[in-house]
């Protein structure tokens, strides 16, 4: 009876922690996604592209691919 | 605390940006050996000035071609120099974020990778070229909206189409601007019986190379080796003649523009009719090739206003904002 009952909760409790761990990963989709996406944003790119003035071109191969 | 690294390591040139401080390198992509003993004489632009004009002992080489790695060794010395140059040390190992072409072998992924890491990375993570390209080029690739670009390399040509952060089409060949010197070398060689080095090739393609016709064409003296007499000889060179010597490879990158293209969601495709297609990279400046990409798609073909600096911003964006874009990283995906 007893060995029942703590199966019963073991089963109640993965039944819980898997609930709550799928519910947690699908938010982090969101999440990441969300940050990926605003990350991603012409206002968050715009100080590194505007970094292009330090650039300091090769005087004789700028015709070059990289 | 080292400051963590992008790097565009191109068949042509290598460009480094650093974490917060922008681009702090960009060179050629060779390196200058001595045959005998192995030790490295120069890199870089110092190198590349030696390509065609050394001493039998000593050897300039590009350790990349078609984007990939062909000599594994050279490739790790050539990084680590690199990597001291903007001051990555034993004590200092940064993370490192690099661009590879999007076709590119598991094997050919691991090489660059484990090269990095060899030559002081903590960590390295690839990224596809034409993703950092459209980072770098400023396209709207956080909105649901077909960009499109062209990366046209010394070694490799990709097109892709991006929508929201991601790759939607991809069509990528292993031709770039080396293959339009080479065409040019083996034409001189072929037409005029003169043998030219890859440098004289490559200011031919610069002075008169063009895609499409242009208004301002101009004739061209090249000087080589006579292969029947063995002496210097002057050759003129029309603009048409390069073009007729080049066809093969431009039409190639066109053929690729066009694959990807037909790949793209009919949903994605109209964007491109109003937005048009970037270009980006160095193979892009040859002359008349935007024009002939125009012609042959019916789409606007854009160039971009950092070809040359495109992929590394792009890249360098992703290491500005590691934790945020650590998923666009090759494998990460998949």
């Amino acid at each position: 009876m007893i060995v029942a009952v703590v199966v019963v909760a073991i089963v109640v409790v993965a039944v819980i922690v898997g609930l709550i761990l799928r519910g947690r990963t699908s938010a982090d989709g969101v999440d990441s996604f969300r940050r990926q996406i605003d990350a991603l944003s012409p206002e968050a790119r715009r100080p590194t592209v505007d970094q292009v003035k330090n650039v300091e071109r090769p005087a004789d191969d700028d015709d070059e691919g990289s | 605390m080292a400051r963590d690294l992008a790097i565009d390591l191109g068949t042509a040139n290598t460009l480094v940006y650093m974490k917060g401080r922008g681009i702090v390198l960009n060179e050629p992509s060779v390196i200058a050996l001595n045959r005998q003993t192995g030790e490295v004489l120069a890199t870089g632009r110092e190198a590349w000035q030696m390509i065609g004009r050394t001493p039998g002992y000593i050897v300039a080489v590009r350790p990349l071609r078609g984007g990939a790695i062909t000599d594994f060794e050279i490739t790790e010395r050539m990084i680590r120099l690199l990597l001291q140059r903007v001051g990555v040390s034993r004590f200092t190992r940064p993370k490192v974020v690099i661009c590879v072409p999007s076709a590119i072998t598991e094997v050919e992924r691991r090489a660059v990778t484990d090269a990095a890491r060899r030559a002081g990375a903590a960590d390295a993570n690839l990224i596809e070229q034409p993703m950092a390209a459209a980072i770098g080029a400023d396209l709207p690739i956080d909105e649901p909206v077909g960009n499109m670009v062209i990366d046209i390399g010394g070694g490799t040509s990709e097109t892709a189409v991006i929508s929201l952060g991601g790759i939607v089409a991809l069509e990528a060949v292993r031709v770039g601007s080396f293959d339009i010197d080479a065409a040019i070398q083996n034409y001189v060689r072929r037409e005029h019986g003169i043998a030219i080095g890859e440098r004289t090739a490559e200011e031919i393609k610069v002075a008169i190379g063009s895609a499409d016709p242009t208004h301002d064409e101009n004739q061209a003296e090249v000087r080589g080796r006579d292969l029947m007499t063995g002496l210097p000889k002057t050759v003129i060179l029309t603009p048409e003649e390069v073009r007729s010597a080049i066809e093969d490879v431009v039409s190639s990158i066109v053929s690729s523009v066009i694959r990807c293209l037909s790949k793209a969601p009919p949903e994605l495709s109209q964007d491109f009719l109003v937005r048009g297609m970037y270009l980006v990279g160095g193979g892009g400046l040859l002359r008349g090739l935007a024009e002939r990409i125009e012609r042959e798609t019916e789409v606007p073909v854009r160039m971009s206003n950092v070809p040359l600096e495109a992929v590394v911003l792009g890249a360098g964006h992703v290491i500005e904002h590691y934790e945020a874009l650590k998923g666009m990283f090759m494998g990460a995906r998949r």
